[in-house]
């Protein structure tokens, strides 16, 4: 689904040469859940932006579903992301202008579909806002915000879902309910999940976690106690086990 | 799935109604939302004031046209003491003009029991082509118009004709060796006064063009005035008449209009058609101004959008048609809104002056609303659509990453394309490269200006040295954070402010110039030829009716012959200005054709154009003596003679000296009554040629040439009803010449009214505008100083301490903006004025003052006003975006 090859991704600062990525080479499955981790500045956001196209690689290339995201120019990206990718962002991202209903709306919208209403409305029911629909982000808590994206992403029909620490900005208890939720539609929508976190719990209900340190890969691992293969005395690895 | 997958990429489904309809419904929720309101209204503002102003000069101008096209009872007037060819009229209706014809001369009629003389006139039958010839059936009553003169055996004459004569309506009169009946009472002609002396000999005697043979009073030789009058609806048609006109009689004859009939009525319709374009120039300027700060931020709060909308898997072709789209949408709705409005602004405009709009307004053309459209469509081709469009740079990586945003477009990108488009469409509006000039020099010099000062204080980093409370630490270093905004701002508000102190002090000086020049208590009788031993009894005579009447100047022909011993040496090109006559001068004439060209011997027949008028003005000159210097009059050199008068001095108008190449203390050498007088240059004088009161070129020190018999002249307010004291008058004093200008003051008074009463109007149009600017000027920053206050209210700030911060930050860019609002106000007023609107220019002092108090009080009370919901809502609100 995803091929990640030797991917390298450097910025001009006023330091010098800065490289954020560095060689990163990584597969992902069809319908797999992964998690990437490490310390904040690790690189993280960079790799999930780098796969979902939201930016262009310095050397080294993404597969996305047979697409080479290298070949491809900005415009190409777009219209691949609209078909194939969705998001949800620490930040929420909601239009601040829209109601709830009108941000979930939006993406189907462009999709020329003339039933973006019905569609949305039965989106915003499933993640338990069907109330909340006319109320605008700046009316809604930030749990209710998050909820309402993640209705949002999963209105795209995307087959690939990328989260930027999708509870970043939550507490743990409200984090919990939309992990819960996030897993949930994952399951029924059958998308393959790619989240970046640095929060353990939520990378523990991944099937896969890789960890990221300075721009590098330095474990990538199943993680045992979910996925297709069920077996219990599978060990999470501790942060500190690997070691640079 | 890759095979199938790759073209499905490739192919993108979203259809351009899809993205049509995407735009209308983010029109919607924007507007919804409040967030594209502003543009709209700014557009809006920007069509409807446009309009507005078209449609109202549009109309104003024909009807001042119309109106004072009835001083001249026509369109264009063709004068001459000769029968002029009747080729030239029959050509004239061949190309579709009506014609007319009159002929002025003076003659005695005679009644049974009087007789009197008169100024008589003989119209065609298709007099007058403008305005109407106001009659009555009985002396002193309210008359009728008619659009005719007298039938044949006929005659009109004025009511004090009638009291003289000892006859009634009804009755004969004998106009040489014609009796004719006298049909009507003659209230008003429209064009009255444009006969000269002719017209101004006595009472009007108006009769049928076709009894002029049966008096035979008209031979040759006689002082005549023959006009042809023309009249036609199409500019064009005349302009080609008048230059068929000037190729077939090579000058001999030419059209005048009444701008070049009445000085008054052209300085003031010039004034106010420079003014009226001036101020929509500052319409479209500040409509464009706030098009440009609403299109910015309304970009601005659109980059999330456009990096949401792209990774929903928007392209930028597709971000460029929805938001193409949106401008289009708006640019009809505000075309639309703004038409309609600009009807309505100029309709109550209308209805507003329909006490003074005496003339029944001709339609408007269709040209005022393309004008209006093609603003709209300007200013959101320069405004808006560079910052709209560039949006479509905006990185998709942006909803990772804030602190990225478009970088392609230089910030200051869309104002570059702003100002071109307002160069552009303030040139293409107003057609004229010096109104133009002024405007984009004065706005770009205040931009360089603040540029400078931007950069000296983006490089100075020292502190201000503000050791006072903490609300000034706060406020400067608020100030000094956003110095680049608050330039930005400075520069706003400083244009704003500027073009709003210009149009008040240019409309305040223009009115006070026109009340000036002709006040409600100016003298409408001018009495000549008056001797000493009358005064006395013109005086009282005077008095005892309960007459204003004003100082007797003595009057005296006199001509220069020479300056330092030399002959004078008159530069030959014609300055208009010194060659100004004023009623005075057309004293010395019978007819004021002859004032230039045959008044005097020297300028022969053979003599032509300008030479001849060159000569004509060196020749004679009314003059006369005076203690005190005019009420209008100045020194521009030279000194007045004080209370010890010695006589032997002159002093001499200041253009007609520097014509005669005349310097303050020459010899002047003048022929006066066949003697030589010799007097010394101690002034030059500055005169108002249009103030309708006795005016001289030339003035000497009392006691120089009071021996050599001058007659007097001077002048009364006479009402209406006053009028038929001048019967007493005449009877009284029968040698004494009156003439009578109270129609001519009334026609230029209310003509002045009128566009006093526009430029009014037009100032309080665009000083909403300017309002709207400031408004969103203001509103530009308001989100990042919202988000800035909560964050300084969570870390414990008072509430008093932000607002107190607020005011100083926006008192001081008032204060700034103010300050250069009046330098750059007066600095283009001082070119406005002297080479626009032929006024003095004078530093308006208390401008100096008022100008950064304003600004000062106007920015700090819309700022703090609209940020005061800082300090009134909850931080945690405005850190929710709740605002
Ligand atoms: N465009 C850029 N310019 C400069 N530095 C950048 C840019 N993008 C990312 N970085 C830097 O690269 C590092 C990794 O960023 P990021 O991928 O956002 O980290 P993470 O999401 O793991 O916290 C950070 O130190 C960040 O400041
Ligand atoms: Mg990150």
């Amino acid at each position: 689904m995803i091929q990640i090859e030797q991917l390298t991704k450097s910025v001009d600062t006023s330091e010098g040469v800065l490289t954020i990525l560095k060689s990163v080479s990584l597969n992902i499955e069809t319908a797999e859940t992964v998690a990437i981790v490490g310390a904040s500045g690790s690189g993280k956001s960079t790799l999930l932006g780098l796969m979902a196209g939201l930016d262009s690689a310095s050397s080294g290339d993404v597969i996305l579903n047979g697409h080479s995201l290298a070949k491809m120019d900005e415009e190409q990206r777009a219209i691949l992301r609209g078909q194939m990718v969705g998001f949800v962002f620490q930040s929420f991202q909601l239009l601040p202008s829209l109601t709830a209903l009108e941000n979930v709306m939006l993406p189907i919208e462009l999709k020329g579909d003339p039933e973006a209403s019905t569609k949305a409305r039965r989106l915003l029911a499933r993640v338990g806002l069907e109330e909340r629909w006319h109320h605008y982000p700046s009316q809604l808590s930030g749990g209710e915000q998050q909820r309402v994206a993640i209705a949002r992403a999963f209105a795209t029909e995307a087959c690939i879902l990328f989260a930027d620490e999708p509870t970043g900005n939550l507490d743990t208890a409200t984090g919990d309910k939309i992990v819960e939720l996030l897993f949930e539609l994952n399951r029924e929508f059958s998308t393959t999940l790619v989240l970046v976190t640095h929060d353990e719990r939520l990378a523990k209900k991944c099937g896969r976690i890789v960890k990221l340190v300075a721009g590098e890969i330095v474990s990538d691992e199943k993680n045992l106690a979910v996925g297709t293969t069920v077996d219990t005395t599978g060990t999470t690895p501790k942060e500190d086990a690997v070691s640079v | 799935m890759s095979e199938s997958g790759h073209s499905a990429v490739l192919h993108d489904n979203k259809s351009l109604r899809t993205l049509f309809g995407l735009a209308l419904r983010l029109l919607w929720r924007d507007w919804r939302g409040g967030e594209i309101r502003l543009l709209l209204l700014s557009l809006i503002m920007a069509v409807t004031s446009v309009t507005g102003i078209a449609l109202f000069t549009d109309r104003l101008e024909k009807a001042l046209l119309l109106e004072s096209a009835n001083m001249l009872a026509a369109d264009r007037v063709l004068r001459s003491s000769q029968v002029p060819p009747e080729e030239i009229l029959l050509e004239a209706e061949s190309r579709g003009l009506r014609t007319a014809r009159t002929l002025s001369f003076t003659s005695m009629a005679f009644s049974d029991s009087g007789n009197m003389l008169v100024a008589a006139k003989a119209v065609s039958n298709t007099y007058p082509l403008r305005g109407e010839v106001i009659i009555a059936d009985a002396a002193f009553i309210r008359g009728t118009p008619v659009q005719n003169g007298p039938s044949t055996g006929e005659v009109w004459l004025e009511s004090r004709a009638l009291s003289a004569l000892s006859i009634e309506v009804g009755d004969s009169v004998y106009v040489g060796e014609a009796e004719l009946t006298v049909s009507k009472i003659i209230i008003a002609e429209p064009d009255r006064q444009q006969g000269g002396m002719l017209d101004n000999a006595g009472p009007r005697l108006m009769l049928s063009m076709e009894d002029v043979a049966l008096t035979n009073v008209v031979q040759v030789g006689s002082r005549v005035s023959y006009r042809y009058l023309f009249a036609n609806d199409d500019i064009e048609t005349l302009d080609s008449f008048n230059q068929w006109l000037r190729d077939e009689y090579e000058n001999e004859y030419y059209l005048r209009d009444v701008r070049d009939e009445s000085e008054e009525v052209s300085d003031a319709l010039n004034k106010a058609e420079s003014f009226l374009l001036l101020g929509s120039l500052f319409a479209v300027l500040l409509a464009g101004v706030a098009i440009a700060l609403t299109a910015k931020r309304y970009s601005e709060r659109h980059y999330d959008y456009v990096a949401i909308l792209k990774t929903f898997g928007c392209t930028s072709a597709q971000i460029g048609i929805i938001y193409l789209s949106i401008q289009v949408v708006l640019a009809l709705i505000s075309i639309i809104i703004g038409c309609v409005l600009g009807w309505l602004v100029h309709q109550g405009i209308l209805q507003l002056l329909q006490t003074v709009i005496l003339v029944s307004l001709p339609p408007a053309g269709y040209q005022p609303y393309v004008i209006g459209s093609l603003t709209a469509v300007i200013c959101l081709l320069s405004f808006a659509l560079p910052p709209l469009l560039a949006l479509r740079e905006t990185p998709p990586l942006r909803v990772l990453r804030k602190d990225l945003s478009q970088q392609k477009f230089g910030a200051n990108v869309p104002y570059l394309f702003g100002m071109f488009g307002t160069v552009f469409l303030i040139l293409w509006y107003s057609q004229d490269l010096m109104l133009t000039t002024v405007l984009v020099g004065s706005v770009a010099a205040i931009a360089l200006f603040l540029s400078v000062v931007s950069y000296a204080l983006l490089r100075s980093s020292g502190s201000v040295g503000m050791k006072a409370g903490s609300a000034w630490k706060l406020a400067m270093t608020a100030a000094r954070r956003r110095r680049k905004q608050n330039v930005l701002q400075v520069m706003v508000f400083s244009i704003t402010i500027m073009s709003l102190l210009i149009l008040t002090l240019l409309r305040t000086d223009l009115i006070d110039d026109w009340q000036a020049q002709l006040p409600e208590d100016t003298p409408n009788h001018f009495m000549m030829n008056i001797t000493q031993s009358q005064i006395a009894g013109i005086e009282s005579f005077f008095e005892e009716n309960g007459i204003v009447s004003n100082a007797f100047y003595p009057l005296i022909s006199a001509r220069v012959i020479a300056v330092n011993g030399d002959e004078p040496d008159p530069q030959e090109d014609l300055d208009t200005d010194a060659n100004r006559s004023s009623i005075t001068e057309g004293a010395q004439a019978d007819d004021d054709e002859s004032e230039d060209q045959s008044g005097d011997q020297e300028s022969s027949a053979g003599e032509s154009g300008e030479q001849g008028q060159v000569r004509g003005r060196l020749s004679r000159r009314q003059v006369t003596w005076a203690d005190e210097l005019p009420a209008d009059n100045r020194v521009t050199e030279g000194s007045w003679w004080d209370e010890n008068i010695e006589a032997g001095y002159v002093s001499i108008e200041d253009e007609y000296a520097s014509w005669l190449g005349i310097e303050i203390g020459d010899s002047v050498e003048f022929e006066i009554n066949q003697q030589t007088v010799s007097a010394e240059v101690s002034s030059f004088r500055s005169v108002r040629w249009d103030n309708m009161q006795p005016n001289f070129f030339i003035i000497f020190s009392p006691g120089t040439i009071d021996y050599l018999g001058a007659t007097f002249l001077s002048t009364a307010l006479m009402e209406r009803e006053q009028k038929i004291l001048l019967n007493d008058l005449v009877r009284l004093f029968p040698t004494m010449v009156i003439i009578e200008v109270d129609a001519l003051i009334e026609q230029i008074q209310n003509i002045i009214a009128q566009v006093t009463s526009a430029i009014e109007l037009i100032s309080v149009l665009v000083l909403v505008c300017g309002a709207l600017v400031l408004l969103s000027c203001v509103n530009a920053t308001l989100d990042e100083r919202f988000h800035e206050n909560a964050i300084l209210r969570t870390l414990g700030a008072g509430k008093k301490l932000i607002l107190t911060s607020l005011l100083i930050e926006f008192s001081m860019i008032g204060m700034v903006a103010g300050i250069i609002a009046t330098i750059g106000a007066e600095g283009s007023l001082y070119y406005l004025q002297e080479q626009v609107f032929e006024q003095d220019f004078n530093f308006h002092y208390w401008v100096w003052v008022a100008g950064p108090l304003i600004g000062m009080v106007v920015i700090a009370g819309l700022g703090v006003n609209s940020t005061r919901k800082v300090v009134s809502i909850s931080p945690l609100n405005v850190l929710r975006r709740v605002v």
